[in-house]
């Protein structure tokens, strides 16, 4: 399944370029992430924790940065297994546009789901997987307009 | 199924703090949910606090116009209720039709309303009837009660209690049930209630349960079916899966939303 969005983040270019390669922020934004430890510059292993209704499943996967087209775009792929429950695996391709004083960050995401949680219902799985997308975005979203409002006075908009 | 800790509460006061002990412990309601996914170890809490032996936990009172139903009380429950039957049939004849008469039997209103699937029958009932969700702490409108897939305003220990719901004046459920779960592929609630008219959508959305405000007003200036003519629903946040894609589900609601309007 296929997922897109596309986002306004009130901060420069290079401010989201480095909060997307900042293992700290990665961890804070992806749902349910417990654990990312970087294991070099584009690899990480995470442990996360996906609740979905009265689903609980731990992952237990790696994470990697390819495409690296610093500042412009890259792409984050990941594939984990839930032992019992299944396998996930997705990517998504980012891309950082400049916006006058601010960046639209705009993806593209792909995500598959299997094992026993996918037969508990692809009618879940699709609504699962966009939740989380948007999660990780708004997430980010949220942690990069914080930052900024230290700095920065808000202008209302 | 993993082994784990039960604990039968008989107070509320005992409930919290059986809760608030166990490492991952989680509310057992009727566990039609809960019971099948832990037997497929997608769940895996370290206690189970079963709620339903609480005083006053389940059964249905009428004071006036409005019926409080206990969080415990089962959907065979519901549906056989004289006062259920009496101020608000819809309500009855919805809960006769959930699951299967095991689901029927041993699931509850409290607990399908806490799991807010997106599929459920009864949350688009509280949504259309306005109902207010009473807890251990509060009372929650269902409009600020339910919140996306899977998702209520519960806090972590907060414990549905019962819920109040005043008679309409109309109201009928309509449902298109998908042949194997007998959960809704889509179901339409509509009522003319304290709460204007209210036309709440299930099955269909991709953040579970939601109104249909074009509905809503088309009805509101005139209940009848050929009043939802020129309305059509729009497939966008809907859900597209194996049994059925987003435009068929759009199509669907407008089909079940006449046949509810036609019953009511």
């Amino acid at each position: 399944m296929d997922m897109t969005g596309e986002y306004q983040i009130t901060a420069p270019r290079d401010v989201v370029w480095t909060a997307l390669n900042d293992a700290e922020v990665l961890k804070a934004c992806i749902p349910g992430c417990q654990e990312l430890e970087k294991t070099s510059d584009t690899e990480m292993n995470a442990k996360v924790v996906l609740k979905i209704g009265p689903v609980k499943a731990k992952f237990n996967g790696e994470v990697e940065l390819i495409n690296i087209e610093a500042p412009a775009s890259y792409t984050i792929q990941g594939e984990g297994s839930g032992g019992i429950a299944g396998f996930a695996k997705g990517h998504a391709d980012v891309v950082l546009v400049e916006d006058g004083e601010g960046t639209i960050l705009s993806f593209t995401a792909h995500a598959n789901v299997g094992g026993k949680i996918a037969q508990l219902g692809s009618r879940l799985i699709d609504s699962t997987a966009k939740k989380l997308a948007n999660k990780f975005f708004d997430n980010f979203h949220d942690y990069l307009s914080n930052d900024d409002s230290e700095e920065e006075e808000p202008t209302g908009q | 199924m993993y082994p784990v800790k039960y604990h039968k509460a008989t107070s509320i006061a005992d409930a919290v703090a059986a809760l608030s002990a166990g490492d991952d412990a989680t509310i057992l309601a009727g566990g039609q949910t809960l019971l099948a996914t832990m037997k497929q170890h997608l769940a895996d809490p370290s206690d189970l606090v079963d709620i339903r032996s609480i005083d006053g936990m389940a059964g249905v009172s009428a004071a006036g116009n409005v019926l409080t139903i206990g969080a415990a009380t089962t959907h065979a429950d519901v549906a056989g209720n004289a006062d259920v039957q009496k101020l608000c049939p819809a309500l009855a004849e919805l809960a006769s039709h959930i699951g299967d008469p095991a689901v029927r039997n041993m699931g509850t209103i409290g607990g399908s309303i806490a799991n807010n699937d997106p599929a459920a029958d009864y949350p688009a009932a509280m949504l259309a009837l306005n109902a207010t969700i009473v807890t251990n702490t509060r009372e929650v409108a269902a409009d600020d009660f339910f919140d996306g897939l899977f998702g209520t305003a519960l806090d972590d220990g907060e414990i549905i209690t019962a819920v109040k719901v005043t008679a309409p004046s109309k109201a009928a459920y309509a449902k298109f049930a998908q042949q194997a779960s007998l959960f809704a592929l889509v179901g339409v609630f509509v009522a003319d209630g304290a709460g204007g008219v209210r036309v709440a959508v299930t099955g269909a959305g991709e953040d579970g349960v939601f109104r249909q405000s074009g509905m809503e007003a088309a009805l509101a200036s005139g209940w009848s079916e050929a009043a939802l003519d020129g309305v059509a629903a729009s497939e966008d946040g809907l859900m597209s899966d194996l049994h059925g894609s987003a435009d068929y589900r759009a199509h669907l609601i407008g089909v079940m939303a006449k046949r509810a309007v036609a019953a009511a």
